[in-house]
């Protein structure tokens, strides 16, 4: 997932007032004396939706297709590649790993992004140092980290060696090579690399609540963890759900990782529906059917993104 | 958030954060290591005497820049036409270039490509260029269409009563204003750009073109056995990264909060 898509939900979820067009018309004066602002947004709606929904009609057109990118003749085959997806089990495989990954990644991330962003709220010493290094993930490149996290989780690894230093030797283990674990470790990649953006949000959220409503729960007795569950946890719904829509899409979206550090196995154990379709789509040419699944790709992250969306909405 | 008046508490707060930052320093530290190992510095001298690294960072500058500047650009006029003019069917437009916010790259990787060949784009700046910043300007128009919504409608007017035309309010008023909210966009469209790997893997095949992502990929087929210099080139790409960071960290955080906050 892109770094800027982590404020992308954001905005959707929080500030759904300007999009969702229940504001009504805004502008300088009234009346017909408005100039037009058509010119101004055309440069960025002719580029942006001539390109994207060029390639999506594009890709909707190949995916009717048997095709592997460069014959002059490409057979027409209707919506058999649509079926061939149905029925091909790495498909589904990619969809359950994109779910578990999803709810795993989402769940630790709030967890650890909230307890830090409590943390820091609570007058610790050295702060901006802690923030630095929760944060650093974020701005590196997961491509730039690959190499050095198939080193980690090697056979003879760093994380091997940490184990075997604090006494657990027997957990000692493959952890890329083995499908049982190779998940595991992309979604412990994955956290490390976002959960900066969850502790951010979180923490710029925290230091809107009312610190007189704090200071009353303390006084009336509750405990630091009461006032967590109780207090902050409602206070900040609202970037909770713009995360979780975050991470949807960011699921389903998700390549770097699994592509640079497992490459999808071993045994498909870490295969998306990004490298999936990358791997049928570039080195397999399969290029009618890698469109389908494209399709298939984009219909699920729309519904993931109005499903949260609106639900963001309705709360506003 | 945690009471922190005793000292006890103060302390039992500050160990646990400790221990729970630590597997987030690991990794880098792992990484530090790693790259001295065997060899020491000399894996560092020998990833330098390539000569390709300094070649990396000046492609992946030169498709960072230009995509801020489109996105940049096209943003502010998109966002003052959004907000603040007259437009018949205004959120339709904007819905439909929002929609464009949950498209994975992967998706357009086909078309692009056979288009990217037509035009005699492949393996070029602008085929890495043009999709990234497409795919950020959705975003970008979202955050500064709700920041330009919050400056009042009185200025405008006034400027318009002393005659003064859209462009000039763009230039003298618009521009000027939006500052802030153009640093947070420039840094997230920095890091995306940056950061993206899927279309410079595709689009970008030589080392004169190729980005900084690309760089260990580069090296583990040029040193296939040394695993250590892979990662020597993986810290020389992270550095400037990390004092980037460091030295712009209010823009950085602010950059990503600034959807969550008006």
């Amino acid at each position: 997932m892109s770094s800027a898509g982590a404020g992308t939900t954001v905005s959707l979820a929080r500030q759904p007032d300007a999009a969702a067009g229940r504001t009504p018309p805004k502008g300088w004066g009234h009346g017909p004396r408005r100039p037009s602002g058509l010119p101004w947004i055309l440069p960025a709606f002719v580029f942006v939706v001539g390109l994207v929904y060029y390639c999506i009609g594009y890709t909707g057109y190949i995916s009717t297709l048997t095709w592997d990118g460069v014959s002059p003749n490409p057979a027409h085959v209707g919506f058999a590649n649509y079926i061939t997806a149905f029925g091909d089990p790495v498909f589904w495989d990619a969809i359950r790993h994109t779910v578990i990954f999803f709810v795993v990644t989402f769940c630790v991330q709030t967890a650890l992004g909230l307890t830090f962003a409590a943390l820091l709220h609570s007058k610790v010493k050295l702060p901006n140092l802690y923030k630095v290094i929760i944060f650093v993930p974020v701005v590196l490149a997961p491509a730039t980290m690959a190499p050095i996290f198939r080193q980690i989780f090697s056979a003879t690894g760093q994380f091997n060696t940490i184990l075997g230093d604090i006494g657990l030797g027997s957990l000692e283990h493959p952890w890329l090579a083995q499908s049982s674990t190779a998940l595991p470790v992309i979604m412990a990649i994955t956290i490390w690399e976002w959960t900066g953006v969850t502790f951010i949000l979180y923490f710029a959220a925290m230091t809107q609540i009312d610190t007189e409503i704090l200071e009353a729960a303390r006084i009336d007795g509750a405990s630091g963890l009461r006032i967590l569950t109780r207090i902050v946890w409602p206070s900040v719904r609202g970037t909770t759900i713009a995360l979780a829509m975050l991470s949807v899409i960011g699921a389903l979206k998700t390549f770097d990782v699994p592509y640079l550090v497992t490459l999808g196995g071993p045994n498909y154990a870490t295969e998306f529906l990004g490298t999936f379709i990358y791997r049928i789509s570039i080195p397999q040419a399969e290029v009618g059917y890698g469109a389908a699944l494209s399709i298939l790709l984009l219909l699920l992250a729309l519904s993931g993104a109005v499903a949260f969306g609106l639900r963001g909405m309705r709360r506003n | 958030m945690f009471e922190t008046r005793r000292l006890s508490s103060k302390i039992v707060l500050q160990v646990i954060l400790t221990i729970m930052v630590l597997p987030f320093l690991f990794p880098l530290i792992a990484m530090v290591q790693e790259s001295l190992a065997g060899q020491g510095w000399d894996n560092y001298r020998v990833v330098w005497d390539t000569g390709v690294v300094p070649e990396f960072f000046r492609n992946s500058a030169i498709i960072a820049a230009g995509v801020i500047i489109i996105v940049y650009a096209l943003t502010m006029l998109a966002a003052f036409g959004f907000s603040k003019l007259h437009i018949r069917g205004r959120e339709i437009y904007f819905w439909m270039m929002l929609a464009a916010l949950t498209l994975p790259e992967v998706v357009l990787l086909t078309p692009l490509f056979s288009t990217a060949i037509r035009l005699g784009l492949y393996n070029t700046y602008f085929s890495v260029m043009l999709p990234l910043a497409a795919l950020q300007i959705p975003f970008a128009v979202l955050l500064t269409r709700n920041f330009v919504n919050g400056i009042p409608d009185d200025l405008f007017d006034a400027a318009r009563v002393d005659g003064a035309s859209a462009a000039r309010i763009f230039w003298r008023i618009i521009l000027p204003l939006t500052r802030p909210i153009a640093a947070a966009i420039i840094i997230l469209t920095l890091i995306g750009a940056w950061n993206d790997y899927l279309l410079p893997l595709v689009f970008l095949q030589s080392s004169a073109t190729e980005t900084i992502t690309l760089l260990p990929s580069y090296f583990v087929s040029e040193f296939s056995d040394d695993q250590t210099k892979v990662v020597a080139s993986a810290v020389i790409t992270a550095i400037p990264e990390i004092i980037a960071y460091l030295c712009l960290q209010r823009l950085f955080e602010r950059g990503l909060t600034a959807g969550a906050l008006k």
